[in-house]
């Protein structure tokens, strides 16, 4: 206890503050911990910009590295939901309308295509592969949208589409990685991380960055694809379940009750108070923080994870079933997680790899059948974000690691089973919607097969300093310094799409 | 004005007269840290590397100095009045002057610019590069860092850190508490809590701290915790990684390192031996295995994938492993362009890329080459078989035998097929010939074998296979029956005798063979040949021991093997980094400005081992002495532990850095344990880590070490801390990794099929470094505590302070399981008194008493508890089945008691 009076005897000399620094400070975290908003932090006169004005100099982010930052702009979306399809759905079926493919069906593929490409497993000259859905324009905007996503194709005029993506990358993990880093090697931060890192999140009682996934496996570049990379690992992102614990660990040993918990948790942050007290580390104090945030997300993170109490006209929109680990729950789920403030949602569904291997796999019938999954929930959330007024701050996200073919694919140069298509980097479709995106555009033109794009070509940095911007950051200025060097994750590439900026 | 006051005026005058003396005495401008830093900060990113806007670079001296766009160079030595770059840091037109839209440089700069110009602007070296020399140490000083007993004196470290302690007005803290320098000292070097018997040796003084040092050092636990450091940088791991992330067998590799770091192998030989072990003369089973360092690179099993890229991907990552880890230098840049920062250029890149682009590793699906770790008595089988052809081949074929035994090398894999017809390799890995089908292997040296070894595996009876000449009408040089197989197999074929490269043509005839069916799935080829000596009698038990060991299907451990001369491989650059352009060849060299080459050294891996370690190259003891001294106070002296290139923080304390540096080199002769005993020695390092408000305000990072290092744990340290002061560790040491408590649904892997089986006994409570890891989803509760899931070199773990890390400590089955044991242990053992249990579980975590209010804190948890218990016999036995209330109640307190942030961090 000496330090304590050393200290206690130099405040008082200093006459700074009628109370002592540290318990001042106390006071500013068991505030964060009652309500956890920026406001009575500042009331606290810990600056906005990060800094406290005096005492301890400790800023809000060395207490709690979520707290919230306002963006280095006013951008327009505030949270992200990404839809992530992993394996790469068929843009020729869903969105890129070519009548002209349909004349080609079943002829080789002509050379002036295969020149010189490569391709992940087509060899040889494959067939071409009419399209397997059938196309109709909708809503004012006249989007194409095929057969296979009915319930999409009414809400159209609230998305702008970007049909003539581009990647680099021929295999799923590289080319997640990618979509989802700005690398396909490791080690990078995935854009959620980023966005987590840049701007902290609202609600400190529930994760800042949450993953969700469907479709029975994780992608297939593993959790890198939300992986903090040189960023601290808190900015990861923090997998949800919806079987088990919601988050790892998440639940109480059993036969401890919840009144109990909060004893233990009182206890020890009694006993770290003291220590804090008489060692001086500010560390002890985001310590207590951190036990304080988790008992509350220990709370809050079951409720929000629970759609039992949803109304059902919510579950006949969406088409939930509680219980499931399904597409459509983790939409309901991420429109209550971005209700609750979590800055970045990511649901990455498995199954789109449709090489026509088998019948799951086929364009025709196990693409359809993924469609059906997909196609009522993705579009509920966007008409349940906008009736509740969250789609003008949240930033939708839709799309895969890159597209197909428009050959028949042909493994080992056999015919395949079913009707498939191959891996391709030159052409596909991603929609954007929401925070600040242009209602009802459509960017990028694709040649007569949808091979390659011939005007408003974009690609995945295009992509990520868009969304960067839409969330309030220039993509060139949002670095990060590491070996020397400062990283961003646009690297040192990426145009602002601004035709589909509002 | 008071008498004070006055005082502090003459000594305000009498400093600003004595500065200004200083400022006049023209004292030589340092490049190295005057100017660097100055160009660096302002005008490198525009005009050095990539950019060199205006014709105008910085980057190196020849640049600096050579006429930029406009004719003339923009530095005169001797004449800054007449050096555009002067001219442009202090022009008024604002699109001319300099830095372009940005803050003018400050007049001091621009002064000492002016300068350094004047002075004849003398380019240096970064501090980083300049060799290392002997430190210089007033005499009082050197000598008591070397005698034991004379700690009364000041020592070299404690010299360094309190010569800048006075430069900024800070004191070193009083000694620390001794149980918890105990506690402190222990969790670094061994990574685990003191036993009973050197707690209580201490504590009565019947130990020194030297000796208590010694005996950690001396305690195999050491190994185990510095190992964890090392992993991270060798990206250490139990699986292959990207897509389909199945197991491999790499724990050898992980046990070669604990048993070097328990040996204290001098580092120097350490670094040789996981760069080159192979290329030794003769090399052990444990200098193979330590090549595996970089075989940890990972392995790309997607279909589809072609394993030129992933193997050149793993050559890539081999360099920027090597000079991040040894050289603290970031060559990833480089790799498309010049540096941007550091003097190394893209050409020397790919230099140094050519001495990993010649090893036998091709990204085949099973990681060949790899070591056989044979059990005794196929060792035996193998003796009888080298003494064999030895005695009817010679020592030559004898030697060549060994080899192939050992790691099955030289060997073709079979990607390297082409000129497919109706064939193909199937899922881009293995050769799949339909019936009538063929490829074509290129440029295949037989080396004269009378016979082929192939490892292929079938479905079907009755394939023939021919192999020719060139092509389809080329000469028969072999012709077999393949039939089915259980599994891989590896067969002997019959070979025609050759003196040549030729292409070899083969190809397979099935009538009962579906169209569209593969004959079967060949694997690789290799030309080892037959016995000799068939007619001697003892042959067909040789032939039989031989043919065992072909089966062999132990412990197989992937590792680095250089091509023969036939095999090597040509090394290019990349034309902008991409592996598909390939510009003008390179050979092996190092990059000139990170020390000299020394034409004795061979260029090959090994010379480069040599070069790393050699007393001219200036960053290996520099980065060695950086990352330990990192791991012990949780920030480096260079803080930028993955760079010590022209961008990095500078070092806070140069001369410190040096003179660890050299004296690990000169007088430890490498010796790691030397290097921490130093350390963790010091009057520095024993401070007490307490933190004053002004210590606080005038240093919260702890860079000057005015306090003692105090920083959370690491993932590591905290469940083994936590299974050891419960009594569940289990000391058992090195082989397979383990797979302990985790929970359901982690492991969700795409075409993988791989599950997480839970170990059975004592192997569920191992030290954490044998924990199973798998790259795509590492064990959950490290990955919380800043674990890395290790795909690539990892310097440092960011600490950070989350609630997700709350959750670990309170609810994850293996910390309440923890808790219960270690609450049932003090419950008994104190005989069923609360406040003493208390007490003493408090004890056991942070060897100190109890203080009366957290004695009350607890009490009234453990109270509270008992109460719920009491009430609730369902939730007794829910939580604690056997127990009842008290017992219960206390575990809960234990429970607390294992979250306190003086239980999670370093004291």
């Amino acid at each position: 206890m000496k330090n304590l009076e050393k200290l206690l005897s130099e405040l008082q000399v200093q006459k700074l503050q009628t109370q002592t620094r540290r318990h001042f400070l106390m006071d500013c975290v068991s505030k964060v911990g009652g309500l956890a908003l920026a406001p009575l932090l500042f009331g606290c006169e810990i600056g906005k910009n990060g800094q406290a004005k005096d005492g301890l100099n400790l800023s809000e982010r060395d207490l709690n590295p979520l707290a919230p930052l306002p963006p280095p702009f006013a951008g327009k979306a505030k949270s992200i939901i990404y839809l992530h399809m992993a394996g790469a759905p068929s843009q020729l079926e869903l969105f890129d309308f070519k009548p002209e493919l349909a004349k080609l069906h079943d002829q080789d593929c002509p050379e002036s295509l295969l020149e010189g490409r490569k391709f992940a497993f087509i060899r040889g000259v494959p067939k071409m592969l009419g399209p397997q859905a059938k196309f109709n324009q909708h809503g004012q905007s006249g989007a194409w949208v095929s057969d296979y996503l009915p319930h999409f194709s009414k809400v159209v005029d609230e998305v702008a589409f970007l049909k003539a993506m581009h990647t680099d990358q021929f295999n799923h993990g590289p080319a997640q990685l990618f979509m989802q880093t700005g690398s396909p090697r490791l080690g990078r931060p995935s854009l959620g991380s980023w966005v987590t890192y840049g701007l902290g999140t609202i609600n400190q009682n529930l994760p800042g960055f949450v993953v969700l996934t469907s479709g029975g496996k994780t992608p297939d570049a593993g959790k890198s694809v939300w992986g903090s990379g040189f960023l601290p690992s808190v900015y990861q992102g923090v997998q949800c379940r919806s079987k088990g614990d919601p988050v790892l660990y998440l639940e109480d040993p059993s036969g401890m009750s919840r009144d109990l918990k909060k004893k233990v948790i009182s206890a020890i942050n009694q006993a770290n108070q003291e220590d804090f007290e008489s060692i001086g580390d500010p560390e002890i104090l985001a310590r207590i923080n951190q036990f304080e945030m988790a008992y509350r997300m220990q709370i809050e993170v079951p409720e929000v994870m629970n759609i039992n109490d949803e109304p059902d006209y919510i579950h006949q929109l969406y088409g939930t079933q509680p219980g499931e680990e399904s597409f459509a729950n983790n939409c309901l789920l991420a429109r209550k997680l971005v209700e609750k403030g979590v800055r970045v949602v990511q649901l990455y569904d498995w199954g789109w790899d449709t090489h026509g291997t088998d019948k799951d796999g086929s364009i025709d019938m196990g693409l359809r059948n993924k469609c059906r999954k997909i196609d009522r929930p993705m579009s509920a959330l966007l008409l349940d974000l906008k009736q509740r007024g969250l789609l003008e701050d949240t930033l939708v996200v839709w799309g895969g690691e890159f597209g197909r073919t428009p050959m028949q694919e042909n493994r080992e140069g056999k015919v395949q089973g079913f009707k498939g298509r191959d891996h391709h980097v030159d052409a596909f479709t991603m929609w954007v919607a929401g925070g600040g995106v242009k209602k009802g555009a459509s960017y990028g033109i694709t040649d007569d097969f949808g091979f390659s794009g011939i005007d408003e070509r974009t690609s995945v940095h295009d992509l990520h300093a868009t969304l960067l911007h839409l969330m309030g950051f220039d993509h060139e200025k949002f670095t990060y310094d590491f070996q020397g060097r400062p990283f961003r994750l646009t690297d040192v590439e990426g145009e602002l799409i601004r035709k589909i900026i509002a | 004005m008071s008498k004070s006051k006055l005082s502090i005026w003459i000594t305000l005058i009498t400093g600003v007269v004595v500065l200004y003396f200083f400022w006049n005495r023209e004292e030589k401008v340092d490049f190295s840290t005057e100017i660097k830093p100055i160009l660096n900060k302002h005008c490198i990113s525009c005009h050095g590397g990539v950019k060199k806007s205006g014709g105008f670079s910085v980057l190196f001296e020849d640049e600096a100095f050579a006429p930029t766009e406009s004719g003339h160079p923009a530095i005169i030595p001797g004449d800054p009045g007449s050096s555009e770059l002067i001219r442009r840091l202090t022009h008024s037109d604002p699109e001319l002057r300099m830095p372009y839209k940005r803050t003018p440089l400050t007049e001091e700069e621009i002064e000492l610019l002016k300068k350094w110009i004047k002075q004849g602007a003398q380019w240096g070296k970064h501090w980083a590069y300049e060799p290392l020399t002997k430190p210089e140490l007033p005499s009082e000083i050197q000598t008591a860092g070397f005698s034991k007993d004379n700690s009364a004196a000041k020592k070299p470290i404690d010299y360094f850190v309190q010569t800048k302690l006075e430069e900024v007005g800070m004191h070193a803290s009083p000694s620390e508490n001794p149980l918890k320098l105990l506690r402190r000292v222990s969790m670094d070097l061994t990574g685990l809590p003191p036993s009973k018997e050197l707690v209580s040796d201490f504590s009565a003084g019947k130990i020194s701290y030297e000796e208590l040092v010694d005996s950690l050092l001396a305690d195999e636990a050491y190994g185990e915790k510095w190992a964890s450091w090392w992993l991270d940088l060798a990206r250490y791991a139990d699986t292959k990684g990207y897509e389909r992330d199945v197991s491999r067998t790499m724990w050898p590799y992980r046990d070669y390192v604990i048993r070097s770091f328990n040996d204290d192998k001098p580092f120097d030989q350490f670094t040789i031996e996981q760069l080159a072990g192979d290329l030794l003369p003769d090399p052990s089973q444990d200098q193979l295995t330590a090549t595996a360092f970089h075989r940890n690179t990972m392995n790309n099993d997607e279909g589809g994938t072609e394993d030129e890229e992933f193997r050149v991907a793993a050559v890539l990552d081999r360099v920027n492993t090597t000079f991040e880890v040894w050289q603290s230098t970031t060559m990833a840049c480089v790799q498309c362009h010049s540096h941007p920062y550091d003097p190394i250029r893209h050409e020397e890149y790919y230099q140094s890329l050519a001495f990993f682009n010649n090893s036998r590793d091709e990204d085949t699906h099973d990681e060949e080459p790899k070591l056989r770790f044979y059990p005794e008595e196929d060792q035996a089988k193998m003796n009888t078989i080298l003494d064999w052809v030895a005695a009817n081949g010679g020592d030559k074929s004898a030697k060549l035998r060994y080899d192939f035994l050992r790691f099955y090398e030289p060997k073709y894999a079979a990607h390297l097929a082409t000129d497919f017809q109706n064939a193909e390799l199937i899922d881009t890995k293995w050769l799949g010939l339909r019936s009538g089908g063929s490829a074509v292997y290129k440029n295949i040296d037989t080396q004269g074998s009378d016979q082929m070894l192939m490892s292929y595996r079938t479905g079907l009876d009755g394939t023939k296979v021919t192999i020719r000449r060139s092509n389809a009408e080329g000469e028969i040089l072999a012709s077999f029956v393949m039939n089915k197989t259980q599994g891989d197999i590896v067969r002997e074929i019959a070979f025609k005798v050759l003196n040549e490269s030729i292409d070899l043509y083969i190809e397979a005839n099935n009538p009962k063979a579906q169209p569209q069916q593969n004959t079967s799935t060949i694997v690789w080829f290799a030309f080892v040949p037959t016995l000799g000596g068939k007619d001697k009698p003892g042959f067909a038990q040789v032939k039989e021991q031989w043919d065992d060991l072909l089966e062999f299907s132990g412990t197989r451990l992937p590792i680095l093997i250089e091509n023969p001369p036939f095999m090597a491989r040509e090394t290019h650059v990349f034309e902008r980094g991409n592996w598909m352009i390939l510009g003008e060849k390179v050979e092996s060299t190092t990059p000139l400005e990170l020390g000299t080459w020394n034409d004795k050294w061979p260029k090959n891996r090994l010379g480069m081992a040599y070069w790393l370690t050699s007393q001219d190259n200036p960053l290996t003891a520099r980065t060695l002495v950086n990352r330990v001294w990192d791991q012990l106070f949780g920030r480096g002296i260079v803080s930028t532990i993955e760079d010590m290139g022209t961008q990095s923080d500078p070092p806070s304390h140069p001369e410190l850095l040096d003179y660890l540096a050299w004296k690990t080199m000169n007088n430890y002769k490498w010796s790691v344990k030397s290097l921490i005993r130093e350390i963790v020695l010091s009057d520095t390092y024993r401070q007490s880590s307490d933190i004053t408000q002004e210590a606080f305000q005038k240093d919260p990072k702890n860079q000057w070490y005015a306090r003692g290092p105090r920083f959370r744990l690491s993932a590591e340290q905290i469940r083994d801390q936590a299974l050891a002061v419960s009594g569940l560790l289990s000391r058992k040491m090195y082989g397979k990794s383990v797979k302990p408590v985790q929970p359901e649904g982690i492991w969700m892997t795409v075409y993988n099929g791989e599950s997480w089986t839970e170990s059975e006994g004592e192997d569920k409570y191992r030290r954490s470094v044998y924990t199973f890891l798998k790259r795509t989803s590492p064990y959950p509760s490290f990955i919380s505590f800043d674990a890395g899931s290790r795909e690539v070199c990892l310097s440092r773990r960011i600490v950070t302070n989350t609630p997700l890390q709350a959750l670990v400590t309170l609810n994850d089955p293996v910390y309440v399981e923890a808790a219960q044991v270690l609450g049932k242990k003090e419950w008994e053992s104190s005989g069923e008194i609360p406040d003493k249990a208390i007490a003493e579980i408090y004890k056991t975590l942070t060897l100190q008493p109890i203080s009366p209010s957290k004695q009350q804190a607890m009490s009234d948890l453990f109270v509270q508890a008992r109460k719920e218990f009491e009430a609730s016999p369902e939730a007794t036995m829910e939580f604690y089945p056997d127990a009842d209330a008290e017992l219960a109640a206390i575990a809960v307190v234990a429970n607390a008691m294992m979250n306190l942030d003086e239980f999670l961090t370093k004291p």
